[in-house]
């Protein structure tokens, strides 16, 4: 039995939960203007930040109750 | 299985009307940006489905229902983990790279950055890999209408070549994207109605579901063991979510190609990152079949008495034949014909997101530049024309071969997967770090391809093969650069992390030429 082996089924979701956070974080950390840049307007649903943030939160749900 | 008069009129109808609608785009193609960027005009709404138009196709629809027949909901970490991931990242990374350059081609950015060889080893294998592709989906789409219609074989791959064909060759990229949404949108409204349909013969949602957790509790997991053959945990986050899904959605010239023919950078971004919501939801449409055959695709054996006996084995010997089976003893007619519309739908806006993107690698990559560098917009368009007609004609007579040697499919794909890690590794190390040299590009790449090749050697699996062929590339990539001299400043303007976004000046002489 290799070290994987050992390793148990249920940190397959807490190393994906961890990779979620680490992408909401990177998403978080993009600047505002960079995000906008070719936006005809600057309204709050424009900001793709937001997108990101829905599409992440949905995953860690799924994977919750998955 | 039996073909009621209904479906056949909707299938002809759907055939009809897409030819028509897309001859529609031609009168707006008059230039090669045209041709191969629908005169960057297309709004952030046509992007998305034209990307998840291109990205599913019919082998996905057979393939994961057979897989969700085996494994259950593991299946949908393909759509879920080895996609939503990458796809934030290739929004809100390396497409405004892509777009900000005016680039036609992700190995035109690559040339850019590190150099010619980089270019062309990217092109040619991307090219061979769209055109290999082509023969295999006209043998699936004249299969599908020669197995359900009956027509002759033939006459099914021809009827497929000049629908696709016609409109692509005449309308470019505009009518292919904007046939890709009409046709992801049958998609959903065939696989929707499945699902429907499944959940009410359970008796609802929740019915279905606890009958499932109670007969196969172990497909409603989303992980597997390391044991398992195809779907092993480590394997699906770090070579699937990790690197083969990114290098998918960064880098795979039919995906992105949509996105540079945005008409701003923000619809670039948004085209994409809108497209994961839709992409949420495939697993509806190609996972949920599969559960429903498990469910329902059992023998059931009248015995004297009271009781009925269940047989331990499924109706169902082959796991690719959960989603027909769904179809034949599910559905009723009309909704039977949809469906098959759907797969038809599937299959036709690959091939023209396909024939499309070979056409515009071959003609910007390598037509101009080894064959004839300074010639008109007017030829090159033409060439592009030319090109994709002449696809649409390999792809016919290739057809057959490849149903009579499937090892070519395999072998296609096995090259492409050798190409994935290292692709991503030399792509991401360029836009990220500008002290990545050209040598330390072409040797990351060449590199990594010949990593992955010995681990194949190894039989290693594919998922694994792929996370160490990208760690391969990108510790190549590194040492040779620091053996190497850096690249000067103004090379790499507007190209890197370093001299785009922290550079101000730079984002404006971009934006000029953008605007201009």
């Amino acid at each position: 039995m290799n070290f994987f082996d050992r390793i148990p089924l249920f940190s397959a979701k807490i190393i994906t939960a961890f990779l979620y956070l680490l992408l909401a974080f990177w998403v978080l950390k993009r600047p505002k203007s960079f995000i906008l840049e070719g936006a005809p307007t600057k309204k709050r649903w424009r900001d793709l930040r937001l997108w990101a943030f829905i599409l992440i939160g949905i995953q860690l749900a799924l994977y919750f109750i998955f | 299985m039996p073909v009621y008069f209904i479906d056949t009129i909707i299938i002809i109808f759907y055939m009809g009307a897409i030819l028509i609608f897309g001859l529609h785009f031609r009168k707006y193609v008059s230039s090669t940006e045209d041709f191969f960027l629908a005169g960057k005009m297309l709004p952030w709404w046509v992007i998305s489905f034209s990307i998840i138009g291109t990205n599913i196709g019919a082998y996905d629809y057979m393939g994961a229902s057979g897989g969700a027949f085996r494994f259950g909901i593991a299946q949908a970490n393909y759509e879920w983990l080895g996609a939503i991931p990458a796809m934030i990242v290739s929004a809100l990374l390396v497409i405004p790279y892509l777009w900000r350059n005016g680039v036609y081609t992700v190995p035109e950015y690559l040339g850019k950055r590190y150099q010619a060889s980089v270019r062309t080893i990217e092109a040619v294998i991307y090219g061979l890999f769209l055109v290999a592709l082509l023969g295999i989906f006209f043998w699936a789409s004249g299969l599908m209408l020669h197995t359900y219609l009956g027509w002759p074989l033939k006459l099914s791959i021809m009827i497929t070549a000049v629908i696709v064909g016609v409109y692509t060759i005449t309308g470019g990229l505009a009518a292919v994207a904007v046939t890709d949404v009409v046709q992801c949108g049958v998609m959903f409204v065939g696989g929707i109605s499945v699902a429907f349909i499944g959940f009410w013969k359970a008796g609802g949602v929740k019915e279905f579901f606890v009958m499932l957790s109670s007969t196969h509790p172990q497909h409603l997991k989303v992980f597997l063991p390391l044991d398992n053959p195809q779907l092993p945990w480590l394997g699906m986050i770090f070579g699937l979510g990790l690197v083969l899904s990114p290098a998918w959605w960064c880098a795979n010239q039919s995906i992105i190609q949509r996105t540079l023919g945005a008409r701003s950078e923000w619809d670039a971004k948004a085209g994409m990152l809108f497209a994961a919501f839709p992409k949420i939801m495939v697993p509806i449409l190609v996972v949920l079949p599969g559960l429903f055959a498990l469910m329902f695709a059992y023998s059931w054996i009248e015995l004297p008495g009271p009781f009925k006996w269940v047989l331990p084995f499924p109706a169902i010997s082959n796991p690719d034949q959960a989603l027909p089976w769904v179809i034949k003893n599910l559905l009723p007619p009309g909704l039977a014909g949809l469906v098959f519309v759907a797969f038809i739908a599937a299959l036709h806006s690959s091939v023209d997101s396909t024939l499309n993107s070979a056409s515009t690698l071959w003609t910007r990559d390598i037509y101009q530049r080894y064959i004839r560098r300074k010639a008109s917009d007017r030829h090159y368009l033409l060439v592009g024309r030319i090109l994709t007609g002449c696809f649409v004609i390999f792809g016919v007579i290739f057809a057959p071969v490849t149903a009579k040697f499937p090892g070519i499919y395999v072998a296609m794909q096995n090259l492409l997967s050798f190409f994935q890690g290292p692709t991503l590794a030399t792509l991401l190390l360029g836009i990220l770090w500008w002290r990545s040299t050209k040598w330390g590009g072409f040797f990351g790449l060449t590199g990594g391809v010949a990593s992955a090749v010995v681990m194949f050697l190894f039989k290693m699996n594919f998922l694994y093969v792929a996370w160490w062929s990208f760690v391969a590339s990108a510790l190549i990539n590194v040492i040779v650069s620091f053996f190497t001299s850096p690249e000067k400043p103004e090379k790499l303007r507007g190209l890197v992390y370093r001299f785009l976004e922290r550079d101000e000046k730079a984002q404006k002489i971009l934006r000029q030429k953008v605007e201009g």
